[in-house]
């Protein structure tokens, strides 16, 4: 344990006449294999207020959250509900006590309508469905903390945005008093940032408690009128005051030392061009994914795609990278035709790929790092491990890898190391030297340290020349990172403009196809 | 009110090494006493019976090499079996492969007449045997590698035709496959060159260095080669594999071919070891679902199905030697290692889950 001071950092006080508290968790401790998740945590919300869990990624938020509504139990410790003891078996028990919580990952049936999602779970249904009544019942509910919601609407038609709308409607439904929203933010654009946090002061207003989890430093700066931090399963502070608190602060009670995100961009000039895609188009099933895409990435620039997911990233990168076979047009790596060549020749042209899903596209779970960084490259037919160690440890060596040895086995390793195995291949070239990286949602799911090195590997590449593309639906990121910006919408180019110039509104609404002014 | 203690089963974040072994170790161990309370419920002495499994299957010398001998045909089923599991691929009609086995080498052997030395004769009637197995899981591995059709029913589907087929062969008048000059159906047997002799005065024949150094053969293929690499891709993600460039239909393909080869070998050993002819007794033997609790309980091991193939064995001949010396069903044998697949089975839970016990908190007001 490096973290011995339990400080708390006072910001400016709300004033005496503070709300009861709905909710206080004393002395919480909860164990997993291997992991203490919650180390004697004691967390409280009152009533109208937003209280903030933040931490990095595996700092126990979800953990806490779940314990709080009654999916798991904590080994020690214990809950009070207006200064009651309670004891939640279960999220119906912890509905019972109005606590409810939005997960991470949404639990919708895709093929029921907005209402009927709604009204799923609650127990006092009869036993015949009138949809009349119910679409009012909730339709009534949305409206009255302003989210606006078709009840008739089929949930798998609905944006990521509005199903989450669903289920905070849900949750009020069923007579939620304190909120619980796991991360809700990390699926949205800006837009309906704006929008939840509008829907969140509602319910405050409404005497609602607003437990909300997050480890974006400027959103939870924005919304929260407490902060507590969470740093690998303990306490590490407490900060109050809506809008007043210093971010730098947060990062260090999050992180346990200073950070530094923001990198140069290229200030150095670009040269030729590596890849050059020509009016790509893709289709699946008769449906468009991509359509008529054209753009170059020069040497050391770095271009950054954004969008909403499943707007066609993903298949744009698989397609460069030749796993699919694209419909219409051309690519070409080097000045080589790559189109429809697959991935080893495309390899072999000097692409590089880290895909969005690490564990198990990029990285075979159950293998070996060493194993891990044969995948892509050149076997023999009797695998000469031996010749291919010594690079292994050098590479774990260099990328700052916590793993044992090259034999650690890359399902053990945590986001962030796994992310710099799969870089560290990626970069040191395989079948042929890295030209051109292709790397789709690099930091996702890392915590702040391990953002930081990769943001800084990926700033090493580009200034060795190296042409990246980067593709993610982290706005900021690509905004902190990238000398040119596309936005893809609907597998179309819909907007670029220059990293220098970018504006987070304007990018933003591209990104929600709202506008198509500067279209390629 | 609640009770004051909870069972919970705690996913293992790693399976402990020694697990590995302990849990086939404790199946067995829990299969024989479950065959204990068996025999006690039925009237029969529990001491006696294992007793004398034991001396019939591993003790006495002649039980020893009987056990050996049939472990050949029992280990290569299991190899066979493991080759498509490991992948995911669950081939369940290594049996049928083995019959196909059996008639391609009692084809070459007669077909090939009684003139070629044994040198020639053996390896053909093995090879030939084999690829008669790879020729049965033909059709399921290009449905399996094409269309992604399920292997596991038309594998099973192809071993009922199998025996059918085996039966045909044995049954039908005039029949190549059939002894001429008897009116008892029964199978005509190959030259004496396409068969090798027992060693010494055993039922153990040659065949089982040669599936011996096979089994180990594999373990080193799997390990070290780069097909083996391509496997495990395979087998763990098959998006890695799409990712790297790795072609998971030829290689299922591939595998399917070999597993049903190796089935179709294990068949052909018969042929040139104790049957020497294709006999549709064959059919109610089950050597090939045996092959499948053999590779389960190895955990599709090549080096440690030559083990619980050799355990294995040992329980059926110790199994069918007690009709002989006692009057305890032989029947007790085929129990016991159903027992043993449904604990090793069983035996997986202890391997990713810790069970414990938790107090619940109590807090004082
Ligand atoms: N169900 C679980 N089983 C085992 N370990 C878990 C489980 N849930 C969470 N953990 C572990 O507990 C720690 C805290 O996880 P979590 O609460 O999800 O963090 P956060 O939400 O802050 O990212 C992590 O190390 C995580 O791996
Ligand atoms: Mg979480």
């Amino acid at each position: 344990m490096t973290n011995t001071s339990h400080e708390v950092v006072k910001g400016p006080h709300h004033s005496g006449d503070a709300a009861p508290i709905a909710l206080s968790a004393h002395s919480i401790t909860k164990r997993f294999p291997g992991v203490l998740a919650n180390d004697s945590v004691d967390f409280d919300v009152r009533a109208g207020e937003v209280h903030t869990l933040l931490g990095e990624n595996g700092a126990g938020k979800s953990t806490l959250a779940a314990m709080l509504c009654g999916l798991y139990q904590p080994d020690s410790g214990y809950l009070l509900r207006n200064g009651q003891q309670i004891s939640l078996s279960s999220p119906r028990a912890g509905l019972q006590h109005g606590i409810a919580m939005v997960h991470q990952h949404f639990r919708l049936v895709d093929r029921f309508t907005v209402a009927e999602n709604v009204v799923l779970g609650s127990r006092n249904l009869s036993f015949t469905l009138n949809r009349k009544t119910i679409d009012e019942k909730v339709a009534a509910v949305a409206e009255s903390y302003g989210l606006p919601i078709d009840p008739g609407a089929i949930v798998g038609d609905l944006s990521v945005g509005q199903r989450q709308r669903v289920e905070i409607v849900k949750a009020l439904y069923q007579g939620a008093e304190i909120l619980l929203l796991d991360e809700p933010t990390a699926v949205l654009v800006p837009a309906e940032v704006e929008k939840l946090f509008e829907n969140v002061h509602a319910m405050t207003a409404a005497g609602k408690s607003i437990v909300f989890i997050s480890h974006k430093l400027g959103e939870v700066v924005e919304i929260s009128d407490r902060v507590t931090v969470l740093r690998g399963g303990k306490v590490t502070g407490h900060v109050s005051g809506r809008g007043s608190t210093d971010t730098k602060e947060l990062a260090r009670l999050m992180v346990g030392r200073d950070i530094n995100l923001s990198t140069q961009r290229a200030s150095h000039p670009t040269g030729h061009e590596v890849l050059q895609i020509r009016e790509l188009s893709l289709q699946t099933e008769g449906v468009d994914i991509l359509s008529n895409i054209s753009f170059n990435v020069h040497e050391g620039e770095m271009v950054g795609i954004a969008g909403v997911a499943g707007n066609g990233q993903r298949e744009l990168a698989d397609t460069i990278a030749g796993l699919i076979s694209p419909t219409a047009g051309t690519i070409s790596i080097g000045g080589a035709m790559a189109t429809d060549r697959g991935p080893i020749a495309a390899r072999e042209l000097g692409l590089a790929y880290v895909p969005e899903d690490r564990l198990g596209m990029g990285l075979v779970p159950s293998m070996s790092i060493l194993d891990n960084l044969l995948l892509t490259r050149d076997r023999h037919i009797v695998v000469d491990r031996a010749s291919v160690r010594p690079e292994a440890t050098r590479l774990i060596d260099q990328f700052e890898i916590k793993a044992n040895d090259a034999d650690h086995v890359a399902r053990k390793l945590s986001g962030g190391n796994a992310q710099k195995v799969l870089l560290a291949r990626e970069l040191s070239g395989g079948r042929a030297a890295t030209k051109l990286l292709v790397v789709c949602s690099p930091t996702r799911g890392l915590d702040v340290g391990a953002i930081e090195t990769v943001r800084r590997l990926l700033d090493d590449a580009r200034s060795a020349g190296q042409a990246i593309l980067l593709i993610s639906e982290d706005l900021d990121e690509i905004m902190s990172l990238a000398d040119r910006i596309l936005v893809l919408y609907r597998g179309a180019i819909v907007h670029e403009t220059s990293g220098e110039a970018a504006q987070l509104a304007t990018v933003g609404a591209a990104m929600a196809g709202l506008s198509t002014e500067g279209a390629a | 009110m609640r009770a004051p203690f909870r069972i919970v089963f705690e996913q293992r974040s790693e399976t402990p090494k020694y697990l590995s072994a302990f849990v086939p170790l404790v199946s067995v161990l829990a299969a024989l006493l479950a065959g204990a309370i068996f025999l006690m419920a039925t009237g029969y002495s529990v001491g006696e019976t294992y007793s004398n499994m034991l001396q019939d299957g591993f003790l006495s010398s002649r039980g020893l090499t009987d056990t050996l001998g049939l472990s050949t045909v029992l280990i290569c089923m299991g190899i066979g079996a493991a080759f498509a599991f490991q992948m995911n691929l669950y081939n369940i009609g290594g049996e049928g492969q083995g019959y196909l086995g059996m008639i391609g080498g009692a084809w070459a052997g007669l077909a090939l007449g009684p003139h070629l030395p044994s040198v020639i004769m053996i390896p053909t009637v093995l090879l030939i045997g084999a690829a008669f197995g790879a020729v049965w899981i033909f059709v399921p591995a290009f449905v399996r590698a094409r269309l992604g059709t399920s292997e596991i029913v038309t594998t099973l589907l192809l071993t009922y035709i199998a025996a059918s087929l085996v039966n045909h062969f044995i049954y039908t008048p005039n029949s190549y496959f059939r002894a001429p000059d008897v009116t008892f159906p029964m199978g005509r047997t190959v030259p004496d060159s396409a068969k090798l002799t027992a060693l010494g005065d055993t039922r153990m024949y040659p065949t089982f260095f040669i599936v011996v150094a096979l089994a180990l053969f594999l373990f080193w293929i799997v390990k070290r080669t780069e097909f083996g690499y391509r496997i495990q891709v395979i087998a763990d993600s098959p998006r890695a594999a799409h990712y790297a460039g790795i072609n998971a239909r030829r290689t299922t393909m591939q595998v399917m071919l070999i597993s049903g080869a190796l089935a179709g070998l294990g068949g052909a050993t018969l042929i040139v070891g104790e049957f020497g002819k294709l006999d549709p007794g064959i059919t109610m033997l089950g050597y090939g679902y045996a092959g499948i609790v053999i590779a389960a309980l190895a955990r599709n091991n090549f080096a440690a199905i030559i083990v619980s193939g050799i355990l294995f064995s040992g329980l059926r001949v110790g199994g069918d030697k007690l009709q002989i010396t006692t009057s305890t069903p032989i029947h007790i044998g085929v129990m016991l290692q159903g027992a043993i697949l449904l604990f090793a089975l069983g035996g997986e839970a202890f391997r990713r889950y810790k069970i414990r016990t938790v107090r619940m908190q109590a807090v004082a007001q």
